[in-house]
């Protein structure tokens, strides 16, 4: 495989779990809820992925099972930043703690399992296309699922009656209490299927891209999924670019040295972080898209104490 | 209104600098032990401190068997264990936190935990303090000391098997940082295979991550791209790689644990630890104390010239051949005895010799030798 | 903002205000200004019982919560809890041991208080604490032995808040330059500083005499900060004790102090009233930086010695977190900081005593500080 393409093929690979939690959070900042503690939901959601398929046998209840962890954990979060008016950031930070230490907890005796992990599907035709059919369509199901989900998103959000909600929620609440909607109650929706997306992302970490569940095993991509909603909020098929952009980035380290390039491996480390700094001041020089403006509040330390 | 505020913060302001600074004259706590005695003589509490979870199917988790197994073999003995102590000043504290305990034998199963468990074993001459894969320089304490074993031996061994099994002349090999035990690991697997198979490369990815299940998923998935059928790493946690390789028909050697489960299509053999034997005669020595001056009371390395290699081979897959468990076996004796995985000449990636030829070096000169990767090694290292 | 009053108010007694001649008849009440200000004290004292009484609720609720979870665990509740507290109130070696842990964190919680003041969300934490670690490192080794210890010693902490202040600039440049929130860049900016640190520990500044591990070279004994008598409590404490006093002071009583909370109170407003926003956010995370910065310095120079991978791991988050259970009030952030640090001494007892994972501890403080943040402290307005 030439090097680009083995690379754009890592940066789906990699990108997909960063890009279910993405789309997630980003569904949640539309409605104005910032969730730091999607890394936790991807936590849960790669635990509860890999324990019920090794569970069950079969990885698709276990992907049910990660999206109904991570929407359980994000319904903390959702409660205290709603209904208890805590600090967004501040819950997000603890809801991640809390996480971290659950999973730990419970997660000890999956280590060892071995599970029916999610094995990759050659789409018939469209995998022998030259480059994109090795980059696109020789993925595992829930990549596909992924294509699918994006564009499915977009309508949700652009062109649906709920998506008008979520979007309001986050821009012009007061539109929708003039019109007797419930902003609260569309916030919560909103965090917990982003929550529920985070653990859908969490669970092909551990049942298709990894293959394994150890604690701690996010290591920040949770984060990263966080960042690139932040950039990317306006549009799904953006959060997709920045998540196929932050999944190259990584797989851009291992591609190098397996080629004896001589670049120093911490450098290679911090490029995805550097490469988002970048694209970020560039998108913010042209001034396009600020974040909706319930989430600005939270950016200005507004939004409480 | 604002004196009042002002009044309130300053009770409160006074309060917090009163905590701290009783706190800053507190007393501070001396050993209850005797400078004179050997340390850890009589004990009845053992501490272990691991540097990651007790299950990780890998590193830690052969450290928390071996002291697990220190439990059934001195029945009175209290063992204590802490993991995911990180390989900072943490450590000294949760190490302290066991001496108060009671424990008089403390076993730093980590790297990077060396100066923590030095300043443990200062402060407590009656604590005997271990720890586990670094080396002191300069003068040993009368109660400290460092133990390992010989991993490049059947690293080397394995490199052969790998070096026959392979196809493509092309090895992989996963790695976290560039710390000598996996340098010198890297060399003898490469070393091994070429002794079989002088055309066979070894091809290097560094995660700079113990356990990063993606970065390692990563690393193999480049790795096999490029033509990799034999895949071998040096990290905490083993399964991902192992599982990885084994799903795409790439054969596997294992580190650390016994993995051949988790790799039934491909496995082809490994190293694994044994600690329990040595544990135990390390615990036999401090109880009837005689630590110091002890072959313990040292950097304690022990290798399969000097006896028995706490880090053993992992059992051989189906595709291993007669021939060559054979001629493993032959070189197992020969390394043994009179030769050396390192046995000169060995050359340097960059063209330099590492070891002229007809020499044997011993354990000591291939720890200081092992700072560069050897010709057929593709990757790069740190100049220092 | 705190506007809860003293609670030292030297008590005029009920009998001086409704007549003292102990007959129960009360006289006819006096001046109205003296009973409008005495039932406003009682509606102050009735407030600050309900806030303790609202912590104390949310204290036992997270007693029982976690109490809940460990026993699905396996693990007997009351045994833990004794063994936990004993392990932080009965072990002689605790209170040294939070002092220690302490004092990096409350610096770290002040790093993320100075800019909440103004508005600015600093989760940079840990890799200012990196960079003022490095920095002070990297002054050492340019140093050596040129200058007597304490001066290079002194040299060693400026360096450290000067590293970790510049380190903060960036984000909040980047803020003002490419309007990009700088909750975003210092998180990010975070992994780059551990990569960055890596890098010289595991190569440019890598001991060559400490076998092989990355750390740098230790700090000659001229250049580490003194132990205070013959314990373990080291002159940062003491620094850091003053430090938190001069932040006190500075944001309390100087008029950039002032102009800090009008500019965090309503940036747009501030801009408009003639203030230099830009400016005044520039310098609120220059001196958060620069406290995250210090307390990288004082961990180099009086507990460390030496920079390894795992410096600090962890302090920068949890200084967030310690910053906002303060909210933002530089001695309420320090008893929040000297709180957490105990738990994360507990968390040993969890481990040791009571056999649970070593993750358990997050486990209780992520509850106790749910509770805290959830169920005290004033409603804020919708």
């Amino acid at each position: 495989m030439s090097f680009s393409t083995e690379l754009m093929t890592g940066a789906v690979l990699g990108g997909t779990p960063i890009l279910y939690a993405a789309l997630g959070e980003s569904i949640s900042e539309r409605a104005g809820v910032i969730n730091l503690g999607t890394e936790g939901s991807m936590l849960v959601g790669a635990l509860a992925g890999y324990a019920i398929t090794a569970e069950s046998g079969n990885p698709w209840v276990g992907l049910a099972g990660a999206a109904l962890g991570g929407a359980l954990l994000s319904s903390v979060h959702g409660f205290f930043v709603l209904w208890r008016k805590t600090n967004q950031l501040a819950t997000g930070l603890v809801v991640l703690f809390l996480a971290l230490g659950l999973t730990s907890l419970f997660g000890v005796n999956y280590v060892q399992s071995t599970i029916n992990s999610f094995q990759t599907i050659d789409v018939p035709l469209l995998s022998k296309i030259p480059v994109i059919g090795e980059v696109l369509f020789q993925q595992t199901a829930p990549v596909y699922v992924s294509y699918a989900l994006v564009p499915l998103l977009w309508l949700f959000l652009f062109r649906s009656r709920p998506g008008l909600y979520v979007r309001a929620a986050g821009e012009r609440a007061q539109v929708l209490t003039s019109y007797g909607r419930p902003v609260r109650l569309v916030q919560m929706l909103a965090v917990i299927g982003g929550g529920a997306l985070a653990g859908i992302g969490g669970g092909v970490l551990s049942t298709a891209y990894t293959n394994a569940w150890f604690e701690n095993m996010v290591q920040g991509r949770g984060f990263v999924a966080v960042a690139v909603a932040v950039f990317a909020a306006r549009s799904p098929f953006k959060v997709m670019a920045g998540a196929y952009l932050f999944g190259g980035a990584f797989a851009l380290s291992p591609l190098l040295q397996v080629r004896g390039v001589g670049i120093n491996q911490f450098a290679l480390d911090a490029l995805p972080y550097v490469l988002v700094i970048v694209v970020l001041t560039v998108i913010g020089r042209r001034g396009t898209s600020p974040a909706p403006e319930g989430l600005q509040a939270v950016f200005e330390g507004g939004a409480s104490e | 209104m604002r004196q009042r505020r002002h009044a309130r913060v300053g009770v409160v302001a006074t309060l917090t600098a009163a905590v701290m600074a009783v706190l800053a004259t507190a007393i501070p706590v001396t050993s209850a032990g005797a400078a004179t005695e050997t340390c850890g003589k009589g004990a009845d509490t053992v501490g272990f401190i691991f540097v990651g979870p007790k299950n990780d199917y890998g590193y830690n988790q052969a450290a928390y068997d071996g002291a697990m197994a220190l439990k059934k073999k001195f029945p009175k003995l209290k063992v204590l264990t802490a993991e995911n102590v990180p390989e900072n000043d943490d450590a000294t504290r949760v190490m302290e936190s066991m001496v108060s305990k009671g424990a008089k034998i403390i076993f730093a199963t980590s790297y990077g935990h060396l100066d923590p468990a030095l300043k443990v074993a200062a402060k407590h001459p009656d604590v005997c303090v271990v720890q586990q894969g670094n080396f002191i320089k300069g003068n040993v304490p009368d109660n400290a000391g460092t133990y390992f074993g010989t991993v490049y031996e059947p690293v080397y061994l394995a490199g052969i098997a790998a070096g026959k099994a392979t196809k493509s002349n092309k090895l992989g090999y996963v790695y976290a940082l560039p710390i000598p035990q996996t340098i010198a690991n890297i060399n003898a697997f490469a070393l091994g295979a070429q002794s079989v198979n002088p055309d066979a490369k070894v091809y290097t990815v560094a995660t700079s991550a113990w356990c990063d299940p993606s970065k390692q998923a990563d690393a193999a998935n480049s790795l096999i791209s490029q033509g990799v059928d034999v895949i071998t790493q040096h990290q905490d946690c083993t399964s991902t790689i192992t599982k990885i390789a084994n799903d795409k028909g790439v054969g596997v050697v294992g580190y650390h644990a016994d993995a051949s489960a988790l790799a039934p299509k491909t496995w082809i053999t490994g190293s694994q630890w044994e600690w329990a034997p040595l544990y135990g005669d390390i615990v036999k020595t401090i109880l009837a104390g005689k630590f110091t001056g002890s072959e313990y009371n040292d950097n304690y390395r022990v290798g399969y010239k000097t006896g028995s290699n706490p880090f053993v081979q992992s059992p051989y897959g189906k595709s291993v051949t007669a021939d060559t468990k054979a001629l493993i076996a032959d070189k197992l004796k020969e390394i043994s005895t009179t030769g050396s995985p390192f046995a000169g000449p060995v050359k340097t990636q960059s063209g330099g010799t590492m070891f002229p030829a007809g020499d044997i070096p011993d354990y000591a000169a291939i720890e200081a030798a092992n700072t560069q990767f050897v010709q057929g090694v593709v990757g790069d290292l740190p100049k220092s | 903002m705190s506007t809860s009053t003293t609670v030292t108010e030297t008590s005029v007694g009920a009998g001086d205000a409704v007549g003292s001649d102990g007959s129960g008849a009360p006289t006819p009440a006096p001046e109205p200004d003296v009973s409008v200000e005495e039932s406003a004290r009682a509606k102050q004292l009735k407030r600050i019982g309900i806030g303790l009484g609202r912590t104390l609720l949310a204290v036992l609720g997270t007693i029982v919560v976690f109490a809940i979870v460990i026993a699905i665990k396996g693990a007997n509740p009351v045994d833990t809890y004794r063994a936990l507290f004993n392990s932080i109130f009965h072990n002689s070696n605790a209170a040294t041991d939070i002092a220690l842990r302490a004092t990096p964190l409350v610096l770290a919680g002040l790093a993320v208080a100075v800019p909440a003041r103004a508005g600015l969300v600093n989760v940079g934490g840990e890799g200012q604490l990196l960079i003022g670690g490095v920095a002070g490192a990297g002054m050492a080794l340019a140093v050596g032995e040129a200058l007597p210890g304490e001066v290079t010693l002194v040299l060693i902490l400026v360096a450290g808040a000067l590293g970790g202040a510049l380190w903060a600039a960036l984000s909040v440049g980047l803020r003002l330059f490419a309007g990009i929130s700088e909750s975003v860049t210092t998180l990010l900016l975070n992994y780059v500083a551990l990569d960055l640190m890596l890098f010289l520990v595991f190569d440019p500044w890598k001991d060559p005499n400490a076998s092989g591990q990355p750390t740098s070279r230790p700090l000659p004994t001229s250049q580490q900060l003194p132990v205070l008598g013959n314990g373990r409590i080291h002159l940062g404490v003491l620094l850091t004790v003053v430090v938190l006093a001069i932040v006190a002071l500075v944001l309390k009583r100087t008029s950039w102090g002032f102009a800090l909370r009008v500019v965090g109170g309503n940036a747009e407003a501030a801009r408009r009233a003639g203030m230099r926003v830009g400016p005044l956010l520039i310098s609120a995370m220059f001196v958060g930086g620069a406290l995250a910065g210090l307390a990288g310095a004082i961990q180099l120079a009086g507990v460390e010695y030496k920079l390894r991978p795992l410096f600090l791991f962890g302090f920068g988050y949890v200084g967030f977190l310690a910053s906002w259970l303060g909210r933002h009030q530089p001695w309420r952030v320090a008893a929040a900081a000297i709180l957490l640090s105990a738990l994360v001494i507990g968390g040993d007892s969890l481990q040791i005593d009571s056999g649970l994972p070593a993750a358990t501890v997050n486990v209780l403080m992520a509850i106790l500080l749910l509770a805290v943040f959830g169920f005290t402290g004033k409603k804020r307005a919708a």
